[in-house]
């Protein structure tokens, strides 16, 4: 019996040490895609994976040619490990990179070719470096990263050495090197400034002006060497974090712990109160209004994003969890607290090719937030914001809230109808025989359209009406057909945009046959069935796309090469995309997006990748 | 012989492919002096266009506003009307057919023919190219040898394949006036007018893009009384 539990006890050990790749993740790390069953990329070509954008940062040496016809298989990586790459960006430094098991440390390095052993300052621990990035080796963890200094950390200490050294602006001395400007410079002028020696053709080719004496730095020279020492600070600064305090983002954050328990093919973590203090309008704040941006700091405390992909055999399920703290959830919580407006259901067809609906109620957000809002402003002690703090209680005593939260509810819905052809008109040139002179004449034409529908629900479609009515009298291109209201050429200068006042909703739509032949709805033809029922019982929010309908009509013309490819792979099969929502609490709320199919995919390790990559690229 | 002069106005103004019509018509006096007209017309994809230029940015390139569009159609203008043995250089732009028409008088073929090539190389990224110094409209008087520009063909290689069928819905209409009577000429696909005083020749730009000789032409002109 003792034997048996020693077994299980060993075994137990075993995997939890063989499962530690995670363990090298910096603490500093806002963004976290980890993927379990890494099995998956076996047959991945090192070549696909290097050209992700989530590998962009650290794709340098890997880019090479030692890559050539390899796969993941040949990487010396250990498959019975998590692959985390994270991603994180803070006021002084941002990381990136991704972290590993390894399995055969030979094979390893004929992929990271280029890097060269380093004496490494932590006990344990080889490091490797190579230009741009660092790899460090702990037993058979591989961590690999890049620690950069961020932008505005450089431009200041490099500016304060600059400065402090009694140089001028050294812009000035960049774009009018011999002459004596003693203008002032606007923003504008700086703007049109830098386009013009940035964009131009030469700028491979450019070079700052060196100084008189060749033994002191200009400028950009100072720049680089305060970006050299700064990338070493912090890089050993995130190493001795993680390598002799042994701290890392799992010890920071017991949530991103828990989370990465999951047995799911792939775990994603966005800790978006950290996210959020980087937004650049959030630094205005910061620095103007220390207080202010402090208590908004607390609003967004616990505001984290934890998701888990899973790969099924005809299905890939992804369900998110958006986490908040109290203050803000209570916000949430008020916003999302309405019923589904049933009317709605009437203007979407059953043979449409995507719909979502979106139930809010606004009212009760506005005085939540309100109340969690307005105390926190009361406390700044400045001028602007008690100016801005007097203008929202002025128009929150004097505004007829029930007229505008009753006209715009929040609750609205969209759906998408493939592309029809539409008519409209062409420029010909037409040719006298006799000479070849040439004239212009107008003719009908047909372009393709996507159409589509868009409504909110509202208990005061008079006040829509109201402005429509005048705007009819201002231009000829609006009129009202009794039905509908119809403003000529809007979409684009060519298709016309309906709208319609029933059924307690106002909809905007593009689609002639819904506003002449439909204004009530569809009748018997409109959604019914599960989808219906699904739609009506979905949290705050519903989206449904049918594939086979829909992936053929996106025009190729508005995404990049990539992105083409990942729908190219999604066309000529047939599926559906649902996205459901549950009820909000003070705590959370949840998501649950799963994409049914009929039929293989050739590669699900590739696909797996192509999914995260799309997650990396929307939450950067 | 590379050139790029036909398109340099659709290069400037979109660098988008779209269902297009380009006209291109030269007329040319007794005395060697001239008139020239460029027409490019979009009307029939201006859904299209209005919702590329609705767009920030397409396949990562900046997509240009009518603005930036207006401005280096003007640009190309005003250093037009610089150019000696240039005059009475107009145009139009009607952004709401997406029609540009620009038209000018010329001195001389020669006149012409330099002016659009310092054009080019104004707006080329490519300052110093052999393409410069080949000419492609030649008058003696009695007889006017035209060739045309080729556009890139591995350009065409690399587009998509709805593109390339824009480019063949596509029509280039070339017309060369003189003020007596056309005797012969050499490209068959060309029709003579009439009263015998215009040659033109049909095709489209993605044939054009395949074959740069297509709208090579030798025209004889009958003698002058």
């Amino acid at each position: 019996m003792r034997f048996y539990l020693s077994l299980i006890a060993l075994t137990t050990v075993l995997n939890g040490f063989a499962q530690q790749s995670e363990l090298l993740i910096p603490k500093d790390a806002v963004t976290v895609f980890s993927l379990n069953n890494i099995q998956l990329l076996q047959k991945v070509s090192l070549d696909d994976l290097v050209s992700y954008e989530f590998m962009a940062e650290v794709q340098q040496e890997l880019f090479d040619g030692s890559t050539s016809g390899k796969t993941l298989k040949d990487s010396g990586l250990d498959f019975d490990q998590r692959l985390n790459v994270f991603y994180g960006k803070g006021d002084q430094y941002e990381i990136s990179g991704f972290t590993f098991g390894m399995k055969d440390k030979e094979q390893l390095f004929t992929v990271f070719d280029d890097f060269e052993k380093s004496k490494s300052p932590y006990e344990g621990v080889e490091l490797y470096t190579s230009f741009f990035n660092n790899l460090l080796i702990k037993g058979n963890q591989g961590l690999l990263i890049r620690v950069e200094p961020t932008m505005e950390k450089i431009d200041e200490i490099t500016d304060s050495i600059w400065y402090a050294r009694g140089f001028e602006d050294p812009w000035m001395e960049l774009y009018y090197p011999e002459d004596d400007y003693e203008g002032e410079f606007d923003g504008e002028m700086e703007e049109e400034m830098y386009q013009e020696t940035f964009d131009t053709e030469d700028q491979g080719n450019y070079f700052p002006p060196d100084q008189e004496d060749p033994l002191k730095k200009n400028y950009f020279e100072l720049r680089d060497s305060v970006n050299t020492i700064y990338q070493q600070r912090y890089f050993s600064f995130v190493c001795d974090e993680l390598f002799k305090d042994g701290y890392n983002l799992m010890k920071h954050d017991l949530r991103f712990t828990e989370h990465i328990k999951h047995t799911s093919e792939g775990i994603f973590y966005l800790d978006n109160s950290r996210s959020v203090q980087k937004a650049q309008n959030l630094w205005y704040l910061q620095t103007m209004f220390p207080t202010l941006y402090n208590d908004v700091k607390e609003l967004y405390t616990g505001n984290v994003i934890l998701g888990d992909l899973f790969l099924k055999d005809n299905a890939v399920e992804f369900k998110v969890e958006a986490r908040y703290g109290q203050e803000l959830g209570s916000i949430y919580e008020k916003m999302n607290n309405s019923k589904f407006d049933k009317d709605v259901l009437k203007y979407i067809h059953k043979d449409n090719s995507a719909f979502f609906s979106y139930n809010v109620n606004l009212r009760e957000a506005y005085e939540q937030a309100y109340k969690v809002i307005v105390p926190i402003l009361e406390n700044e002690r400045n001028v602007q914001v008690s100016y801005n703090l007097l203008m929202l209680e002025l128009i929150n005593e004097y505004v007829n809230k029930d007229a505008l939260f009753d006209t715009y509810k929040g609750s609205m819905f969209g759906t998408f109808n493939g592309i029809r052809k539409i008519k409209t008109k062409k420029i010909i040139f037409e040719y006298d025989e006799e000479t070849f002179d040439y004239i212009e004449r107008e003719v009908e034409a047909e372009e393709d359209m996507p159409i589509f529908t868009l409504g909110f629900s509202t208990e005061r479609g008079d006040i829509p009406e109201k402005i429509l009515k005048h705007l009819s009298r201002l231009t000829s291109r609006f009129k009202n057909m009794g039905d509908y209201w119809v403003y000529e050429e809007a979409v684009l200068d060519a298709a016309s945009l309906y709208m319609i006042h029933k059924n307690g909703l106002f909809i905007f739509t593009n689609d002639e046959d819904l506003a002449m032949n439909h204004s009530d709805g569809y009748g018997a033809d409109a959604l019914k069935g599960s989808l219906a029922k699904k739609a009506k019982k979905s949290g705050f929010m519903y989206g449904h796309i049918d594939w086979s309908r829909t992936i053929d009509h996106f025009p190729r013309d508005f995404f990049n090469e990539e992105e083409n490819e990942m729908l190219d792979a999604m066309r000529g099969k047939t599926g559906n995309m649902e996205l459901t929502s549950s009820k909000t609490t003070k705590e959370s709320t949840k998501f649950n997006l799963v994409y049914n199919f009929n039929g293989e995919y050739e590669n699900s390790g590739k696909y797996l990748l192509d999914l995260v990559n799309s997650v990396y690229v929307i939450s950067k | 012989m590379k050139h790029r002069i036909y398109f340099l106005i659709i290069g400037l103004v979109f660098g988008l492919t779209s269902c297009i019509e380009i006209i291109d018509d030269v007329t040319i006096h007794n005395d060697g002096s001239g008139t020239y007209k460029y027409t490019v017309n979009l009307s029939a994809s201006k859904v299209k266009i209005n919702s590329i230029l609705a767009l920030d940015s397409l396949d990562g390139k900046k997509v240009p506003s009518k603005e930036d569009i207006e401005n280096d159609f003007l640009d190309v203008i005003e250093s037009l009307k610089k150019k000696s043995g240039i005059t009475n250089v107009d145009y139009s732009m009607d952004f709401s057919d997406y029609i540009f028409k620009l038209q000018c008088d010329f001195k001389s073929i020669e006149y012409l023919q330099d002016a659009i090539k310092a054009i080019v190389k104004e707006q080329s990224k490519e300052k110093d190219s052999e393409e410069y110094n080949y000419n492609w409209i030649s008058w003696d008087g009695n007889k006017l040898m035209r060739s045309i520009p080729e556009l890139d063909i591995k350009q065409t290689k690399s587009m998509k394949q709805e593109d390339i069928d824009l480019l063949k819905t596509g029509n280039y209409t070339s017309i060369t006036r003189f003020d007596r009577p056309v005797d012969r000429f050499e490209n068959a696909k060309a029709l003579m007018s009439k009263n015998k005083m215009a040659v033109m020749i049909k095709t489209d730009p993605y044939s054009l893009t395949q074959d740069y000789n297509l709208l090579e032409n030798t025209i004889y002109l009958t003698p002058q009384k």
